[in-house]
């Protein structure tokens, strides 16, 4: 084919072909580079002391204990108040609300808080939960992550009992079975894995965050498993711990920047897993 | 076998049960529904709630600076003199920077998983890029605090002054000592961040077009990039910019990524190399020593106008990939 | 046991020449489309009435009136009148879960709940009755074996309902109705999404059943409908068009329409 106008044309898709390939190729290089300085430099300060002592000032050994604990117990508290929250509202939308007026207006509220920025969700509770009791609480920060994270299970929810066939409903319908028994006990049943998968993401994205907790459960270089008071995090202590000038604390940061990452990943991981084997079925 | 064979129950008794039976659930089948309205009845409140807190909370600032509060760069917590501006001025320019590295990679990135990248590579490359998109912020933020800044300040910002520096007209943009952190760096920070969230939501808008559609144009001949121009782009234009607005919504909100960099100076520079201030880092950096009155309002009013500028543009966004799905 | 002698008095005691359902002057809506036009006929007790038509002719619809289905459904209405023993179906104050519990139906798709082969039956009998293992077990067994499918099961009550066949979870899902004892039972075209063996083996069931209960089938093949019903009604775009003895309908059709669509000159 000697046609001037197809070796253009070629030229011009091997340009394009060229610049995507660049593109992922650097796109993925910088994702690798930040995770190799993440395994490199965690793996570095970990130690069982990470996971036995809490944080100490510096000069002494300590570890991360309470950090851990405390995002267990935080990220617990959101998911107490923010998955029945989740659950039940996108069961609204799916079963009951469909198109009203008020299921419409919730879906684009919903999507909103799906994004918004997590800085002030803080500060919301902030008002809320710390000004009016006069101190920082875990609980204070539990009830912020439950903001982050319901959307996301309301989102889950709803599309997921969205798939649920109707003569699946019809079917138990058929039988008299009343419409709250349909749904728990047919539709949730139905879609269980999806349930979970928005379970596990909504905890992923709670436990990640960071600026919600500085205004709410605020930290503490102590171990402590009462809710009612400040209460430290992973991310916190990274974030502070980052910004010391103490070596043995910035390497602690970093062990703590790599759990962090695990945790989130090993819980992303389950989900898509859970997911898969169930569109298998 | 006359054994098994079950009568119909035309006896009156057995209805009269069943109806007890169903009169028994009924309280749980109408508490149930309205736990669930009541659910979605919270979500909206929580809404409604972080507006009203805000700006209840910012009143005092709004009131005693007014419409200035906007456009002034004045930031002196002794003085009790606040203005937003350079806090504005920095959330636009950091997302900016962000959006013109992020978007450009993130849609070559989307584009290659769903026409160039082999087959039995496309969904394990597909899920890492999903995998990236859920990394907290904070790392994004240690990383580019021990990583990024030392070649921000050792090799790119000297180039950068060397070189775009000494370009006339724009020269002024690269000027200034290099410290590593700054606006720059701050908005490629984000750019790494946003990037597999563009990805992600690229490559899934894409995923909606309709094979045939690609399939008639390369039965007449097209190439990969004219289809990719011609079919996939047209069809999903609204998608990918609601995509897009989606991450800037992301990227205008991001606190942790972004303030460990960005070197929290209150004054406007015309330099992007030079340190600036994002509205979240600004919250971050100061709430804790802001003494209740003047100054805590005045941040809480720096949250509201985020508040309002991130509502704003997700809700175009959202606006926009509805739009799409209507097809 | 007296539930023995319950049988054969309760077999007894259907009279076959009472109209269990009577339906008088239906119409139906779907928005401002009307589906149903005055609709009128009366299903005997104890016996198996089909309907059979050309797709649209809105027999399923009818079908879907009689147990208030299509009360799921924002914008659809019925007026008229639909006697189930005397008592109006129609009427809003009804109780539809008991109705259901009366009125039974089986689908044109199969559709197990996502439980256990034994749960599937226990499920809607636990939701009027509460039971003892042991009894539960029996009428679990009993449902199964009067819709045929007892000896295929029988090793594997705790297996998933998806996990049968589609011609199984059928006869899964006509035990599962069978198993709340209901006194009307709505077959929608049961058969038309299932294989030949399975079909025969269902028509085998709806004419055993028919003599326990009052049966609707709505059905696309005509040949179906003159194995197992004793009554037929023809309908043509939302109209009762005759509605007569089965052998009646097919040798002797009083209507042209009737006569056209039977002898296969549309449909």
């Amino acid at each position: 084919m000697a046609n001037p106008f197809y070796s253009g044309r070629r030229r011009r898709n091997g340009v394009w072909t060229v610049l995507c390939y660049s593109a992922t190729i650097f796109g993925l290089a910088w994702l690798a580079l930040i995770l190799g300085a993440l395994l490199w430099k965690g793996v570095e300060g970990l130690s069982l002391d990470v996971f036995t002592k809490s944080t100490a000032p510096p000069g002494v050994v300590g570890g991360l204990l309470n950090s851990i604990v405390g995002s267990l117990i935080q990220a617990g508290i959101g998911l107490a108040i923010g998955a029945p929250l989740g659950i039940l509202a996108g069961t609204y939308l799916a079963e009951y609300g469909g198109g009203s007026r008020l299921a419409t207006v919730v879906r684009f509220i919903n999507d909103i808080l799906l994004s918004a920025p997590s800085i002030v969700v803080g500060l919301f509770i902030y008002e809320l939960l710390v000004v009016p009791v006069g101190h920082f609480s875990a609980l204070a920060g539990g009830v912020a992550l439950a903001v982050i994270g319901a959307p996301i299970m309301v989102r889950t929810t709803e599309d997921m009992l969205n798939l649920v066939p109707n003569q699946l409903r019809e079917a138990a319908s058929a039988l008299g079975m009343p419409r709250s028994l349909v749904i728990r006990h047919i539709a949730y049943k139905a879609v269980r894995s999806g349930l979970v998968t928005g379970v596990l993401l909504a905890i992923a994205r709670m436990t990640g965050e960071t600026a919600p907790l500085i205004f709410t459960a605020l930290g503490n270089s102590l171990f402590t498993l009462n809710p009612t008071g400040p209460m430290s995090s992973l991310p916190l202590i990274i974030y502070e711990f980052a910004r010391s000038p103490y070596a043995e604390q910035q390497k602690l940061a970093w062990s703590g920047a790599l759990l962090l990452t695990f945790a989130v990943l090993a819980l992303s991981v389950s989900a898509r897993a859970l997911s898969a084997q169930a569109q298998q079925r | 076998m006359s054994a098994t064979a079950i009568p119909a129950a035309s006896v009156h008794s057995s209805t009269m049960d069943r109806a007890r039976a169903l009169g028994r659930l009924k309280f749980t089948d109408t508490s149930f529904y309205w736990m669930t309205i009541g659910s979605a009845l919270i979500v909206l409140i929580l809404l409604l709630g972080v507006a009203i807190s805000l700006f209840v909370g910012a009143w005092p600032a709004f009131r005693e600076f007014g419409f200035n509060f906007l456009i002034s760069d004045a930031w002196s917590p002794p003085k009790e003199k606040f203005g937003a501006a350079t806090a504005i001025y920095g959330t636009l320019v950091t997302s900016i920077i962000a959006m013109l590295i992020a978007v450009p990679v993130g849609l070559g990135v989307a584009v290659f998983l769903t026409e160039l990248c082999w087959a039995p590579l496309r969904r394990p490359i597909g899920v890492a890029i999903e995998l990236l998109a859920g990394i907290p912020s904070i790392i994004y933020g240690i990383w580019g605090a021990y990583y990024f800044r030392p070649v921000m300040q050792e090799y790119i910002q000297p180039f950068l002054i060397a070189t775009l520096g000494n370009i006339p007209g724009i020269g002024f943009l690269f000027a200034g000592p290099p410290f590593g952190y700054g606006v720059l760096t701050a908005g490629l920070v984000l750019a790494v961040m946003i990037l597999p969230f563009i990805t992600a939501i690229s490559r899934d808008v894409f995923d909606t077009v309709p094979p045939v559609l690609k399939e008639a144009a390369y039965g007449v001949g097209a190439t990969t990039f004219e289809v990719v121009g011609n079919v996939v782009i047209p069809y999903t234009r609204v998608g990918v910019i609601g995509g897009v607005m989606l991450a800037l919504g992301r990227a205008l909100g991001e606190t942790m990524a972004v303030t460990f960099v960005i070197g929290n100076a209150t004054k406007i520079q015309t330099s992007i190399l030079a340190q600036g201030t994002t509205i979240s880092a600004m919250i971050a950096n100061q709430f804790a020593d802001a003494d209740p009155g003047l100054f805590t309002s005045s941040l809480l009013a720096l949250g509201f106008i985020l508040f309002v500028l991130t509502f704003l543009v997700l809700a175009a966004a959202r606006w926009m990939l509805a739009r799409m799905e209507l097809k | 046991m007296s539930d023995q002698v319950t049988l054969q008095n309760a077999s007894k005691t259907l009279n076959k020449s009472k109209e269990k359902v009577s339906i008088r002057g239906l119409n139906f809506y779907y928005g401002q489309n009307r589906a149903l036009k005055d609709v009128s006929l009366g299903l005997y007790e104890g016996e198996v009435t089909a309907f059979i038509g050309p797709s649209g002719c809105g027999k399923s619809t009818l079908l879907r009136i009689l147990n208030r289905m299509y009360d799921l459904y924002p914008g659809q209405r019925a007026e008229g009148e639909v006697l189930l023993d005397g008592e109006n179906v129609l009427s809003k104050d009804l109780d539809l879960n008991l109705l259901r519990s009366r009125v039974g139906m089986v689908f044109q798709k199969p559709t197990p709940f996502p439980m256990s082969i034994y749960d599937n039956i226990a499920f809607g009998i636990r939701l009027y009755e509460k039971l003892p293992k042991s009894e539960m077990d029996g009428r679990v067994e009993t449902a199964l074996k009067r819709s045929a499918i007892w000896n295929e099961v029988k090793d594997k009550l705790q297996a998933s309902g998806l996990s049968l066949s589609g011609g199984q979870q059928q006869r899964l899902c006509i035990a599962r109705t069978v198993a709340i004892k209901p006194e009307v039972i709505l077959f929608d075209e049961p058969c038309s999404a299932l294989d030949p063996i399975s079909t025969a083996k269902i028509e085998e069931l709806i004419d055993e059943l028919g003599g326990d209960y009052t049966i609707a089938i709505v059905t696309h093949n005509m040949q179906q409908a003159a194995r197992v019903s004793r009554y037929t009604a023809f309908m043509y775009l939302g109209e009762m068009v005759e509605f007569n003895e089965t052998n009646d309908i097919f040798t002797s059709p009083r209507d042209k329409r009737t006569q056209d669509y039977v002898t296969g000159r549309f449909g």
